[in-house]
């Protein structure tokens, strides 16, 4: 009696969204099945890898692997550029953090130069980080949607208390892609979805970060909410779930103190930049198990082997 | 579990307006009718051409293609005692948004109709009864159990019976409510779908307090494992009860906006 | 999971002859799905839909128990697909190779490289459970001195040998230790089984593709055995991922009992030599249903990630996870360090210590029992309070661990400051910031 496995495709897809412009740009999404069930259905887009890039620069970067990388770049610009060299590398994400007010406060005309200046070099699709700050970001993502218009960047993110602002000069005014954050509370994803297509944001502008964490810090929580987003998208068809999901892997991981420890502090546990790696790897699997549609990532070798692991499983 | 569906009920003969707009073929009525239950949340619409004896097939084909032109292949409930109407509206049905639902066989002269639903791929809606209705649940479940062994037996998904245990008016048939509600409990622990045309417990009732009833009685409905009726999309208060019955019972995930998708 | 008065019906002879007592098939079907008719009043129900019908009360994923002794571990058992529908239940092992190609040195050297990883993690041992033997066709006393090897290292184990001979003197060794031995196809089917069964011992089961290995299982439990673990591994990473998943969800989902075993997924096959992948595969398995996953290797950079991993997701929703409650010196700091409170939920203390680790700062971080709750969810529930820190200080002997006095509470509780201080008489009380990412800034500016 042979054996016949069940399909389970669903009606219900998710949203395919597309970042940046020309022959480098991306589509996310529009799978109608769960992360990498190619068995059920092929899937439409490859999940895909945004390299961070801090405006720090390599300041405070702890790791050897990433400084050799970059080694002999004078400037974030030449960093965000050799960083589409990267093997897996699909996008560049700029990361504000010293715009933070609590931090360094760069100022909205400084981030908007910056960003204009590494738009001006690199072809791969932008995505842009702020630095937490709720009116902060909201000011840097208005100024840098208006300069970067007709780039097709993604903002990350639109929160609950600021969701209207970035929404209407992000999402409408200037075209741009807007990513919807709600820290692992599914029904706050779900709700800031319907606020930004009550604003007329449309859907394929819209995508979702559902929460980070590295893997050890509360995993359970994005990963509860990854598995539950999707359920609700795909088998419950649920059209206010359907964007296609961003996770900021790096950013979580690099701060755990497995990937920090400095050597000489805990020798047994070996090199410091393996152990980075290993933490970027296995977190950024984890989210793409679960359905992340993009995982932003630092470590040249963790983003090899990601898109390797992406790659074997499509 | 699958959110509830609703049948908006507004498209049918009994209302003189649409009994002239199909007896003119005049789109204007019926289109905007349609669109109000879309806008206000029916998943299905049924079509009520009447029983249409002389020109019922040309007719229901006439509703179909005109429905399912303008919206976006809106799927339908194909409602007249005319089986060639119904085959004929189902000839021409675009199954994109979903299957065609017959309205309605039942145990009794419309027992035939499960055959053609069988026949045409078509959802059915089997009312429990047979000449009047039934006497009691044991008479209810009798038909229910001839109806699914024959939809069965023509090789129908179980699923795609859909059993109507015949809401009654409550001014009246006050004493028989409870039995109707258990009637719709032994369905769902048979694991079938069911529907009914709500608002039937209503009936008579001053315009004010129907809603009122409708609403009550389809959570209670709900709570026994409705999953789906015949209702008016347009009473904005029943429309809310069933959005948040289906929180409340997990078919849907809630967001703070729930009411305004 | 109880069959609905459908399941039954489907069952029935459907020949209404009403022997039974009941007018038709479907309302026998009915009376016996509410549980006041029994299945047995049909004459007419055959074998097999009584089999089934009496099965269906047994749970669908079968609990398979491997090792012995310290080393024994409950694989399977699941009853659902994803940890949010209820919880899961038996975590997944990890397992790393050893071949009985390797000279004497080199099995020595890796044992003690598996060995050194070895640590607690909120509660939890974290190391390599099973070591996975590799047969490479060299004899059978090569083998057996390999197993011989093994067992001295104190690990459970999986006995990697398709040749059914060499596999039984390996039993003879170590089958009081209750190992998987893994290599049953269709080639070697019966002899495998014989082996495995004579030995006592959990049979691992292949095939060239899903459908072959339903096949061997039906007919390994066609000869009565149920002591099964599957081996989904494929020819790559796709092919195992399908597998794993068709195995499961058949089970689970589509209520397959013949699916209803834990599995083995063998990494360090479809990645060899590539440590990374092999991290990268590891968490994917962790989520999506390996029980056994066989790695080339595991060092503290794969196990402090993929241990930290398998531990949030096998927590029970239901329960959080708890740290010990006590006195934690960080950044080296002494009886004269700040100290400062939060609770044992352990993603607070995870994000606090951090934090604070970060800052470089000495800091006595002090943890109350809180029953696991967050800051205002405890402090909501009376369970972080200023009569339950009292007693925490009373009970862990604070004052006489620790000289300094001052005592940083979470921003989020700033009301109990003044009931602290009257219950904690002597302490300079501090209110902190409301969020742990504000810690790094609050410490340096308050040692300033």
């Amino acid at each position: 009696m042979a054996f016949t496995p069940k399909k389970q495709a669903f009606n219900a897809k998710i949203n395919a969204v597309t970042l940046g412009t020309g022959d480098k740009s991306i589509v996310i999404g529009g799978e109608n099945v769960l992360p990498f069930y190619t068995f059920d259905a092929p899937i439409a887009n490859k999940p895909r890898i945004a390299v961070e890039i801090s405006d720090k620069g390599l300041e405070g970067c702890v790791s050897d692997g990433i400084k050799a990388f970059y080694a002999g770049c004078e400037s974030v610009v030449d960093m965000a550029v050799k960083a589409q060299s990267m093997e897996g590398a699909s996008a560049i994400c700029l990361h504000f953090e010293s715009a933070d007010p609590n931090g360094e406060n760069k100022s909205v005309e400084d981030c908007v130069a910056l960003a204009k200046a590494v738009a001006d070099a690199v072809e791969m699709p932008i995505l842009v980080m702020g630095c937490k700050n709720i009116e902060k970001d909201a000011q840097i993502f208005n100024a840098v949607s208006d300069a970067l218009q007709g780039k097709n960047i993604l903002v990350l993110s639109a929160r609950e208390e600021n969701y209207k602002n970035v929404g209407a000069s992000a999402g409408l005014a200037y075209n741009q892609k807007v990513g919807a954050e709600s820290a692992v509370d599914i029904n706050l994803a779900k709700q800031l979805n319907v606020l930004l297509s009550q604003l007329g944001v449309p859907d394929a502008s819209v995508c979702m970060n559902v929460g980070s964490s590295a893997a050890g810090y509360g995993f359970e929580y994005l990963s509860s909410t990854l598995d539950r987003v999707k359920a609700a998208a795909l088998a419950q068809s649920d059209k206010q779930l359907q964007m296609p999901i961003v996770t900021p892997v790096s950013p979580e991981t690099w701060g755990v103190k497995e990937s920090m420890s400095p050597e000489e502090e805990s020798p047994e546990w070996g090199s410091l930049d393996e152990r980075g790696i290993e933490m970027e790897v296995c977190t950024a699997s984890a989210c793409l198990v679960g359905g992340s549609n993009l995982v932003i990532m630092r470590h040249p070798a963790a983003v090899a082997t990601i898109s390797k692991f992406i790659d074997s499983l499509m | 579990m699958a959110k509830f569906i609703t049948i908006g009920e507004r498209i049918s003969v009994t209302a003189p307006a649409i009994r002239r707009a199909f007896e003119e073929r005049d789109p204007e009525p019926i289109l905007t009718r349609c669109e109000q239950q879309l806008k206000a949340g029916a998943n299905y619409i049924d079509v009520n051409i009447g029983p249409a004896e002389s020109d019922g097939e040309e007719r229901m084909q006439w509703a179909v293609k005109l429905l399912q032109e303008r919206f976006d292949n809106v799927p339908l409930a194909l409602d007249t005692s005319n089986m060639k109407a119904i085959e004929a509206g189902i000839q021409v049905y675009n199954r994109e948004k979903g299957k065609p639902i017959v309205n309605s066989a039942d145990a009794g002269d419309r027992f035939n109709r499960i055959e053609l639903a069988a026949n045409n791929d078509a959802i059915v809606i089997a009312l429990c009864s047979a000449n009047g209705i039934a006497s009691d649940n044991d008479e209810r479940m009798a038909h229910c159990q001839r109806m699914l062994e024959e939809g069965l037996m023509h090789g129908m998904e179980a699923e795609d019976l859909w059993f109507d245990p015949l809401f009654l008016v409550v001014k009246g048939m006050q004493d028989k409510q409870m039995e109707v509600l258990e009637a719709i409990k032994m369905f769902t622990d048979m694991g079938l779908n069911s529907t009914g045309g709500l608002s039937n417990n209503s009936n008579g009732m001053p315009k004010h307090i129907r809603p009122i009833f409708d609403s009550c009685m389809l959570a209670m409905a709900m709570m026994q494992g409705l999953t789906s009726a015949i209702v008016n999309p347009n009473d904005q208060r029943l429309m809310e009860t069933i959005k948040t019955c289906d929180i409340i019972k997990n078919n849907n995930l809630y967001a703070d906006s729930y009411l305004e998708i | 999971m109880a069959l609905k008065g459908l399941d039954i019906f489907k069952l029935t002879p459907k020949k209404n002859c009403k022997e039974c007592g009941s007018p038709t098939c479907m309302a026998f079907a009915m009376k016996v799905a509410q549980g006041s008719v029994s299945i047995d009043k049909c004459p007419h129900m055959s074998a097999e839909a009584l089999a089934t019908l009496s099965e269906s009360t047994a749970p669908l994923m079968k609990t398979i128990t491997v090792g012995a002794g310290a080393n024994e571990h409950k694989l399977g058992g699941e009853t659902v697909l994803f940890r949010h529908e209820k919880t899961l239940v038996n975590r997944n092992v990890f397992a790393v190779t050893l071949c009985s190609c390797m000279d004497d040195a080199e099995i020595d050297q890796k044992i003690a490289d598996i060995k050194k990883v070895d640590y607690e993690r909120i509660g939890e041992r974290e190391y390599v459970e099973f070591l996975f033997l590799n047969y490479a066709g060299n004899g059978a006393d090569k083998y057996v001195a390999l197993v011989n090897k093994a067992m001295a290292a104190d690990r459970a184990l999986v006995l990697n040998c398709a040749d059914a001979e060499v596999a039984k003197a390996a039993l003879e060794v170590c089958k009081a230790g209750k190992p998987i031995l893994n290599g049953a196809n269709k080639d070697n089917l019966d002899a495998m089984n014989a082996v495995a069964t004579a030995a006592g011992v959990t049979l691992g089961v292949t095939g060239a593709d899903i459908s072959e290995i339903y096949d061997n299982i039906k007919a390994l439990e066609g000869k009565g055995n149920k002591n099964l673990i599957v081996d989904c591994t494929g020819k790559d990473a796709k092919e195992t991922f399908a597998n794993a998943v068709l195995v499961r969800r058949g089970n689970l989902k589509d209520q397959d009992r013949t699916l209803g075993y834990p599995s083995i997924v063998n990494l360090a096959k479809i990645a060899e030599g590539d440590v990374h992948m092999q991290t990268a595969l590891a968490a994917a398995f962790t989520l999506r249903y390996g029980s056994v996953i066989v790695m080339e290797s595991m060092s503290y950079a794969e196990a402090l990630a993929l241990y930290g991993l398998r531990q949030n997701i096998f927590t029970d929703p239901q329960k959080p996870m708890k740290v010990e409650p006590g006195i934690y010196a960080l950044n080296g700091a002494d009886e004269n360090s700040v100290c400062s409170l939060t609770v044992d939920f352990a993603l607070t203390y995870f994000l606090v210590s951090g934090e604070y680790e970060r800052s470089k700062c000495p800091v006595n971080l002090l943890i109350t029992d809180a029953s696991g709750m967050s800051v205002l969810t405890a402090w909501a529930a009376g369970k972080f309070s200023a009569g339950t820190i009292k007693k925490f200080f009373d009970e862990a002997d604070i004052e006489n661990k620790i000289k300094s006095r001052t005592l940083i509470i979470p921003g989020k509780v700033a009301v109990m400051k003044g009931e602290i201080e009257a219950k904690l008489p002597g302490w300079n009380v501090v209110v902190g910031p409301m969020e742990a990412v504000q810690l790094v800034k609050f410490i340096k500016d308050f040692n300033a």
